[in-house]
């Protein structure tokens, strides 16, 4: 049986999300950006919906894999959790043939990156149908990504890209028009959420929820023909052209048109700022605490909302810049294309308007409140008339004034970072105390990790692991390193990773080639980091339906003949897997498949079938005991679970504070296992309880208690 | 005319403390007040205890004409309260510049330890005092709410506390009602989260005027009789920590044993005429833990102490007719059969070690089972045996070459000699940890006194590095990186 098959539930329940997704014409929607989103996909008659799930856009996907029966059905849409980014892009192809609505979704960069091949290839053969790509921006503060843009792929491949201004009815009219302009020009489009937006709190106005084309069948949709597009010379080329030539020109008039950017004149002075519709909040709040805006909308300083951008509108800019001795441009990100574009812009008009950029707010990283406030102040100093910059610099130094006197009289020590960790009860932690305590045999041993929790393990205490290159390609890097170091090539990846990308570009080919390796795949039935989505081998299908999916039965089948399947919380077991599979030097792959319920899952689980009042209860709980406890913490680094912590000590004999068990433990043994397994210390102890047993049990362990009290027991 | 500007709150919390539900009730709250609000988040990934953070901006005016501008991101000097769900994480909004004067802060004080503060082996944790305070010298009000204790058991959610304490607080124009129809709309947990509620409300003008809770503070034993001549010379400052050492070597062993720990002090004692005579303290602290070093015996004796049981079921929330079952996890090997041994055979025992897989006898204790409890009795009846034992010999041996070092660096060098004292810390843990830390120690304390006379710079320079190492590189990972 999988080990997953038993948690089918996910973290969060969005059935109730769903009852908001049906809301008809003139009523108010309130809710969250990226559920607001899913509603003007209805509004916009999508017939087909797809996407790989990743924070800040897994929402999208839980709320319609809930809403199978509410809104998947009746308007018959259909729905996929793609198997990965590129495979959801891939969905696209529908809108190259048929004039069908669509829309995918995943977490960009490294989405976007995965998804590349067939974006490249949709926007190239162009589509008849609306095609929306919605991507989910993990940039700057708590991002779990390498930081880059969308922007230069939007680029690159022509793809419209849409970022949208902050507020939750422009960002659904904007999703809206978004199939209004890939039909207009041929391209699919992408539009851009940043985190915070996505999980932005707003209302809006709805519209009926407008049917598919699918559920119209018979008009436009066999109407027309077939439309083929394949990308072979002669096609490749006209292809380009007509990308350059028509496509792009089409979307420029519609963005016109349609006034998606937003010339907002202000008082009419000779300086403004251009600026990404998603900077829009973080400008407006910038400008009104300088005293040049009233943070209503109203605001001194000409701007120029980019909506979107790109391609960008070279007329609007122009015009934006006719007749202003300077413009800042406000770009989060690397490399500067828009301001590089206005500039040429600007060279290509014979206009001397400066543009300001990068040399005024920070090349890197998020643009966050204070950074883009003392990006405008800076430019304002630089470029704006005496009387307005003075009140407005003064204003500016007021606010540092305030930050450092708080920062003096605080007198603060530095703080520890608290970066994201294991959960309590993890199955997949205790593999890497494993290949900790191994290395300490052995030696130091190059580990490739993977994209998932999994890469948690590289941060402290556990430190273990050397390398991540993309999601499923753990296996795939370690090769020529293994060699260079005379060890196997070893990977870790999660169920998740192994059925995105790991199969096919790990294992098969480590097992075609006869690679000697060493595959850990981490088994507990779901994608762990984005909520508990599934995965093929959870047992049950993204909407619940029961499917047979097995990873050992796949390697199985491609012909890996040594697989050794063990129990994630038995560190013992483990290690001897382990140890066992590292032994067997030569061209051929092992497995491991370390395996387990999640212990947060199994509690879930437990509660949603609670038993009745009077029935017997079983608690568990591990503790350490203080007195026995040296304070030395090798357990904690050796465990790196969050409910394995300090307790300050009342005995002044001892170093300092010992190990802790706190309340949330979930009794997964593995505090047991470590301590055995390391030979740490004795200090641990597990606590069974029993609340209401019957009264068989009772009487004997009324024996039992008589007989441990008369050898001094309390 | 002026129009109202936004309210602005921080939440910080920690995965899987419920700070997005508080942020949902406060928006929840505000809709149904008809205040225009947006919210947002930070929620970090699925997993636990990671930071997140949600930031919530209330306009304090109903029915204003144009909608305001909202903000997603907290300005410097731009928050009127910031709301901690843990108290370091008040803290980090003050190292952004977040929290100035005219921001209030509601902070619980239950801390939960971050990674880089537990892994320290020995005192790695920021105590409360050193968060709250510079809190308080920073912004306008500081409201401080023991979480824990409100709720009656650890560990529960205390996000509806915090929601009392932020209606409480005045600043957001919400109050009670439309609070209690927001966690009711909202329908999670709705009775608990009433009753913390309601809690949270009225705990708020308490908990402003009580100090933040001081770490936990020593619990001394009195000294045993029989050894208040042998404490008189030494100064009054130190004598109650020297009776809690007395008493913890006559729970060890007996009244002799404790008599020659004070023997062994006496030269330090009256070599050091400074005043506090810090370098005895010191001295005294490490020679008493060390000492009473964690044998089998000392084992069994603190697992079967009276009280332990009832403990256990305590933190288990176990009533009286609950049944209990604990297990003890103990893994002897070949050292703690040897440590058990005269010393020649214990010697003799040890010489067969080698190094590789970690061996021993991976044993499960049922100490609340006859059998089990009476096992570890019987252990802990070996106690006047133990100073036969090998373990015994070898703990002294070291024990004495470290008194030794001490001394002979006191004279020359009383700092440097409070430094070697502290180097007592190696002899710590169980197994191979402490077999390492020993090592460690004999290896330095033999070659003490000719460094000391060649070249007691570099002599200081290896004691820090060795007790920086000991702290922050326990296990050698970072020194086997290098």
């Amino acid at each position: 049986m999988s080990v997953g098959a038993k948690a089918i539930s996910r973290e969060r329940s969005f059935v109730h999300d769903a009852e908001k997704l049906l809301l008809g014409n003139g009523e108010v929607f309130h809710g969250e950006t990226i559920l607001a989103v899913t509603k003007a996909l209805l509004q916009s008659g999508v017939s087909y919906v797809g996407g790989y799930p990743g924070a800040p856009v897994s929402h999208l996907m839980d709320v319609l894999a809930d809403a199978r029966d509410t809104v998947l059905k009746p308007y018959d849409i259909y729905f996929e959790q793609s198997a990965s980014e590129a495979g959801a892009a891939a969905l696209l192809a529908t809108s190259i043939s048929y004039p069908l609505r669509g829309a995918v979704t995943w977490k960009s960069i490294v989405g976007t990156n995965v998804a590349s091949d067939a974006l490249s290839n949709v926007a190239s053969c162009g589509v008849v149908g609306g095609a929306l790509v919605l991507v989910g921006e993990d940039y700057g503060e708590g991002a779990s990504v390498i930081q880059e843009r969308t922007h230069s792929m939007a680029m690159k491949s022509s793809i419209p890209l849409i970022d949208p201004r902050y507020d939750m009815q422009k960002i659904v009219d904007l999703t809206e028009q978004a199939f209004e302009m890939s039909e207009a020009g041929n391209l699919p489009v992408f539009m851009s959420l940043r985190i915070r937006a996505c999980h932005m709190t707003g209302s809006f106005v709805c519209k009926e929820n407008r049917p598919s084309a699918t559920k119209t069948r018979n008009a436009p949709l066999l109407a027309g023909p077939d439309r083929r597009s394949i990308p072979l010379p002669p096609t490749s080329f006209t292809d380009e052209q007509a990308k350059i030539e028509q496509r792009l020109p089409a979307v420029r008039r519609f963005i016109r048109e349609r006034g998606m950017n937003e010339h907002m004149a202000g008082a009419g002075h000779r300086f403004g700022v251009i600026l990404q519709g998603g900077t829009y909040g973080v400008v407006m709040r910038a400008l009104a605490r300088l005293g040049l805006a009233d943070g209503f909308g109203a605001c001194e300083v000409p701007l120029l909302v980019l909506n979107v951008i790109h391609p960008l509108v070279p007329e609007e800019i122009t015009d934006f810049l006719a007749g202003k001795d300077s413009v800042l441009v406000v770009e989060e990100g690397h490399p500067a294309l828009i301001e590089n574009q206005v500039r040429a812009f600007a060279q290509e008009a014979g206009l001397s308007c400066r543009v300001y950029g990068k040399d005024t707010i920070p090349t890197t990283g998020e643009y966050i409140a204070g950074v883009v406030r003392a990006g405008l102040a800076a430019y304002l100093a630089a470029a704006a008339p005496k009387d307005i910059v003075a009140p407005a610099l003064a204003r500016n130094a007021a606010i540092a004034g305030n930050v450092q006197a708080a920062r003096a009289r605080a007198a603060a020590q530095p703080l520890p970072p608290r970066p994201p960790s294991f959960c309590t009860g993890c199955p997949e932690r205790p593999i890497f105390t494993a290949l900790k305590l191994i290395m300490r045999e052995r030696g130091h041993l190059h580990i490739s990790l993977d994209i998932g929790c999994s890469t948690f393990a590289a941060l402290a205490p556990l430190n273990v692991g050397n390398t991540v290159v993309g999601y499923g390609l753990s296996l795939a890097s370690g090769g020529p390193i293994a060699a260079a170091l005379n060890q196997p090539t070893i990977a870790v990846m999660g169920d998740g990773a192994f059925w995105h990308n790991g199969l096919t570009s790990g294992a098969v080919n480590a097992q075609w080639q006869g690679m000697d390796a060493v595959l850990i795949v981490l088994e507990n039935g779901y994608a762990s980091a984005t909520g508990q989505q599934h995965v093929p081998s959870t047992g049950a299908s993204p909407i619940g339906q029961p499917s047979q999916v097995s990873i050992e039965k796949t390697l199985r089948g491609i012909g890996v003949s040594w697989i050794r399947r063990v129990d994630s919380y038995d560190l013992t077991e483990t290690m001897a897997g382990l140890r066992a599979a590292l032994d067997q030097r030569g061209p051929n792959l092992r497995v491991v498949i370390s395996g387990n319920e999640c212990m947060l899952a199994k509690k879930r689980r437990e509660r949603l079938a609670a038993p009745k009042a009077a029935a017997p209860e079983r608690r568990e709980r591990y503790g350490v005991d203080a007195e026995v406890c040296t304070g030395d913490h090798s357990c904690i680094r050796l465990n790196g679970c969050p409910s394995l912590t300090l307790k300050p000590t009342q005995d002044p004999l001892k170093d300092g504070p010992t190990a802790h068990v706190d309340n949330s433990c979930a009794a997964c043994d593995l505090c047991g296992e470590v301590a055995q397994a390391a030979q740490l210390c004795p200090s641990f102890y597990k606590a069974e309880g029993l609340v209401n047993p019957g009264p068989v049990r009772r009487l004997a362990a009324r024996l039992n208690d008589r007989l441990l009290v008369w050898m001094g027991a309390s | 005319m002026t129009r109202a500007e936004p309210i602005c709150v921080q939440i910080a919390a920690l995965g899987g403390q419920g700070g997005g539900l508080l942020a949902e009730w406060l928006a929840e709250a505000a809709h149904q007040a008809g205040y225009p609000a947006q919210v947002t988040s930070i929620p970090g990934v699925a997993q636990r205890t990671g930071a997140t953070t949600y930031y919530l901006e209330i306009l304090p005016e109903k029915n204003g004409a144009p909608s305001p501008v909202f903000s997603l991101f907290p300005d410097e000097d731009g928050l009127d309260l910031m709301v901690a769900m843990e108290p370091l994480e008040a803290g980090r909004a003050l190292e952004r510049g977040l929290i100035t004067e005219r921001t209030t802060v509601i902070t619980t004080l239950n801390r939960i330890f971050s990674t880089a503060e537990k892994v320290v082996a020995g005192n790695g944790a920021l105590g409360l005092p050193a968060l709250i305070a510079p809190l308080e010298r920073a912004a306008a009000k500081v409201v401080r709410l023991d979480v824990d204790a409100l709720t009656g058991r650890p560990g529960v959610p205390g996000n509806a506390i915090m929601l009392g304490a932020i209606v409480g607080s005045g600043i957001l124009p919400l109050d009670e009602a439309v609070c209690r129809g927001a966690i009711e709309t909202k329908g999670v947990a709705v009775a608990a989260s009433l009753a913390n509620f309601k809690a949270g409300l009225h705990a708020n003008g308490q908990a402003a005027h009580s100090m933040p809770a001081e770490e936990a503070t020593d619990q001394l034993a009195p000294a045993p009789d029989g050894f208040d001549d042998g404490l008189a010379s030494y100064p009054a400052a130190l004598r109650p920590l020297l009776g809690h050492a007395l008493a913890r070597l006559v729970d060890y062993q007996d009244h002799d044993y404790a008599a020659a720990y004070l023997r062994r002090l006496g030269p330090l004692n009256e070599a050091d005429h400074s005043l506090g005579k810090v370098l005895v303290g010191e001295t005294a602290r490490r020679l008493a833990a060390w000492m009473s070093f964690e044998d089998v015996i000392r084992v069994a004796q603190l697992k079967t102490r009276p009280g332990r049981l009832a403990r256990i079921r305590a933190e288990l929330s176990l009533g009286h007719d609950g049944l209990l079952h604990v297990k003890d996890f103990l893994k002897p090997g070949r050292e703690e059969l040897a440590s058990l041994l005269p010393p020649a055979l214990g010697r003799r025992l040890m010489a067969g070690a080698t190094a590789g897989p970690v061996g021993g006898l991976r044993l499960r204790i049922p100490t609340t089972s006859a059998w089990g409890y009476a096992a570890l009795k019987l252990m802990a009846s070996l106690k006047p045996w133990r100073r036969r034992t090998y373990r015994y010999a070898r703990e002294e041996a070291a024990i004495e070459a470290w008194l030794a070092a001490v001394c002979q660096c006191a004279a020359q060098d009383p700092e440097l000699a409070q430094r070697v004292a502290e180097l007592a810390v190696l002899a710590r843990g169980y197994g191979r940890v402490r077999a390492r830390g020993l090592e460690q120690l004999e290896a330095f304390t033999a070659k003490v006194p000719e460094r000391l006379r060649d070249d007691p710079i570099d002599l200081r320079r290896d004691v820090d590095m060795l007790l920086q190492r000991a702290r922050h590189d326990p296990d050698g990972d970072r020194l086997a990186e290098a």
